[in-house]
């Protein structure tokens, strides 16, 4: 039978020593809030929601040309073409082409335009010519700048075609126009194509996706914290000289385990909910937490799950550990790769595809995966079911395997 | 119950080391019983099979009329190693309460147990002190208090003294008595003769994992040690003076060396003034006196062939 006295014993001095450590504190509330805060304004910075605005060189020699749709009107587009309220070019007017080549070059614009003598003439009677530089400061901006060139261009076709066709069919006889419009329409654009973003729902807001590292730095904290309180369970109090006074207590190895998992329990909620409202209230994170849906009430059942699983883990990892310096280290270093490795803090579809498999096959990442799915992508209680049993069972395993673990330590570090 | 503990025939070993070999003996209640031997002599592994911690490789051990590794006999059972086995980060009574919950105490009644041993071991008012900022004999107090927490009926003190001065012995002395009085039945391990002759009532000599001899500290210097010697020191010697005393001598030893008297003796308290009052007569002024007593250390060696520290 298992003594209350005891285990609260255990509960009340193991969060004693946590919470008046520096070093655990650093590591389990300080690192994990830092991690989010990174997060949050480095890889997802607040402009990454804005449309970026491209430097672009012009040359015109099309000056003073009367016609509707020349060179100047050309730049004053330019100047004043916005994407959902930002300029999309910032515009550098050059008299010199080799000038402003060497400036694409040195990476001081995205790209640049020549405008050739009689461009507005040409447009409005026939064809022109327009040449088009594009920049390449590195590999993905020379991609991105190059849609975005490309697509101006097109849509500055398209427009011209449309108003061409316009005033077209001024001079059309009225019973053939509607015929004379459909053709035009179709040389002019033969496909009229809608392009629809279609974003993964997590992806899309900068909230959702600071959401998603939230819980995944939560993750990685779990990982290596639990690790650490199984693997040290044992090898903490032998280091210390107190494990034999403790086993000449009346208190039952049961009892220690119960209390000091209990402890280790205690000190994860506290840091997952320390994680959760820094991620939420400092930097925004969407998290939804609410409790008239029942699935909500799986989040603190899967945060259990994966303390408990890595409690269990750390305690299988202690059989190779000798110290406790040993196996501080070695949990430590196994958690972070592990967060990285298995998906829990960085996204899986961006690891390769052996890596990707490991991650698909580590039950903390379901847990971990189930919560964020119900915290940020809101998904239902029978879409996650599946990942909550398979954790739950996992976890029963290795929870199990590490009791027997920490019963043969016991036993071996008595003799020793 | 009038024996606390029986040890019978018990053997320990880690692979095909002996650490314990073959012994055997009994605790009687309200007895202060010592293990006397040099470090490796195998006292704090018997301790350890004694508590509970570990078990023997053959033989039974009886605490209590009950097997100690069961979780009601070790309640009974307060042990003290030789190691501190506190947590630095919290303070004494953190520590105690901590422990007293082990023991099946909490809340209030806890609370007041433990300020009570703080006052025991004279550690009151640094009850609320982190023990990081304790000394060596403040840490040796505590362990003390821990180990009488649960209110033992066999208290077993594993070299409580090892490393302190000797005012800090002294006062781990007194504890011990005050509990002695209390009627608690004690096994100290201890490598300090002094400590085993003026706390025991009963020692068992140990070494290398046997147990060698056992008896009262008199019992075992009579029957090991060698015989007290009347050192003599005197102003004038008559030769006539020794022929008288031989007489009162152990085997008629007199040894002379200028004007120092080495009387070999059974009994110094009985014969020292006799010899005294002889020499007087025979017209010796006495400058000095010294009585030389065989010691556990003597009996050691005796048995040995070795020092109790080496």
């Amino acid at each position: 039978m298992i003594r209350w006295s005891a285990v609260k014993a255990f509960i009340v001095k193991e969060l004693l020593e946590v919470f008046r450590s520096k070093e655990i504190m650093f590591w389990m509330i300080a690192w994990p809030i830092l991690w989010v805060l990174l997060s949050a304004y480095i890889f997802v910075p607040p402009s990454i929601e804005q449309p970026m605005t491209l430097d672009i060189g012009v040359i015109n020699h099309d000056i003073g040309s009367q016609a509707p749709m020349n060179g100047t009107y050309f730049i004053e587009i330019l100047n004043t073409t916005e994407y959902k309220g930002v300029k999309l070019f910032r515009i550098k007017v050059y008299k010199n082409e080799t000038k402003m080549i060497e400036d694409i070059r040195k990476g001081r614009l995205d790209g640049g335009f020549i405008i050739p003598k009689k461009f507005g003439e040409n447009v409005t009677m026939g064809q022109t010519k327009l040449k088009v530089y594009i920049g390449a400061r590195d590999v993905q901006s020379a991609q991105i700048t190059n849609a975005i060139l490309r697509g101006f261009v097109e849509g500055m076709n398209k427009m011209i075609s449309l108003i061409k066709i316009k005033e077209t069919l001024k001079y059309i006889p009225k019973n053939v126009r509607e015929f004379v419009r459909s053709w035009s329409l179709g040389i002019a654009m033969p496909i009229n194509a809608t392009f629809v973003e279609v974003k993964p729902k997590v992806l899309m807001s900068r909230a959702t996706i600071i959401g998603w590292f939230t819980i995944g730095a939560l993750g990685m904290s779990m990982l290596y914290s639990g690790l650490s309180i199984g693997s040290l369970m044992v090898v903490e109090e032998k280091d210390r000289g107190t494990l034999k006074r403790l086993l000449a207590s009346p208190m039952t190895s049961t009892e220690m385990l119960v209390g000091k998992t209990l402890a280790g329990l205690i000190s994860l909620a506290v840091m997952s909910l320390l994680v959760i409202v820094a991620g939420h209230v400092m930097c925004g994170a969407k998290i939804i937490w609410n409790p008239t849906r029942l699935e909500h009430w799986l989040v603190p059942l899967l945060l259990i799950v994966v303390a408990l699983f890595t409690i269990g883990l750390g305690s299988l990892l202690s059989l190779i550990t000798r110290s406790v310096r040993g196996a501080s280290a070695l949990s430590t270093i196994l958690g972070l790769m592990l967060s990285f490795l298995a998906g829990v803090w960085f996204p899986k579809w961006m690891m390769p595809t052996w890596i990707q498999a490991f991650a698909d096959f580590f039950p903390a990442t379901w847990a971990i995966d189930a919560i964020r799915e119900i915290m940020v992508y809101e998904l239902e209680m029978k879409e996650v079911m599946f990942k909550v049993a398979g954790s739950i069972v996992a976890t029963v395993v290795v929870y199990g395997l590490g009791v027997v673990a920490y019963k043969h330590l016991l036993r071996k570090y008595a003799e020793a | 119950m009038k024996y606390v503990l029986k040890v019978e025939n018990v053997v320990k070993k880690f692979g095909d080391k002996v650490a314990v070999n073959n012994v055997s003996f009994s605790v009687k209640r309200g007895e202060v019983y010592s293990l006397l031997g040099p470090n490796g002599a195998g006292k704090t592994t018997l301790m350890s099979m004694i508590a509970g911690i570990i078990e023997p490789t053959e033989g039974k051990i009886e605490v209590l009329g009950g097997d100690p590794r069961e979780s009601s006999i070790r309640a009974k059972i307060g042990y003290c190693p030789q190691e501190p086995v506190v947590y630095d980060n919290l303070t004494g009574l953190e520590n105690l309460m901590f422990y007293a919950g082990l023991y099946g105490l909490s809340g209030r009644e806890a609370k007041r147990k433990c300020n009570e041993l703080l006052e025991f071991v004279g550690l009151g008012e640094y009850g609320k002190k982190p023990v990081r900022t304790y000394s060596g004999g403040m840490m040796k107090r505590l362990n003390f208090a821990i180990a009488i927490i649960g209110d033992p009926e066999l208290l077993m003190l594993d070299e409580p003294t090892t490393g302190m001065d000797p005012r800090a012995r002294r006062s781990v002395w007194e504890l011990i008595e005050k509990l002695r009085k209390e009627g608690k039945t004690i096994i100290l391990a201890t490598h300090y003769m002094e400590e085993a002759d003026v706390l025991s009532d009963r020692v068992a000599i140990m070494d290398l994992g046997r147990k060698v001899a056992e008896g009262t500290p008199e019992e075992l210097k009579k029957e090991y040690g060698p015989r007290a010697v009347v050192n003599i020191e005197l102003v004038k010697l008559k030769p006539e003076a020794i022929e008288s005393i031989k007489r009162y001598a152990s085997e008629g030893r007199v040894m002379v060396e200028e004007n120092l008297l080495r009387v070999h003796v059974e009994d110094p308290d009985e014969v020292t003034p006799m010899i005294i009052s002889e020499l007087i007569k025979h017209g010796c002024r006495l400058n000095a006196l010294r009585v030389s007593r065989p010691t556990l250390e003597d009996v050691f060696l005796k048995l040995t062939g070795r020092r109790l520290i080496e």
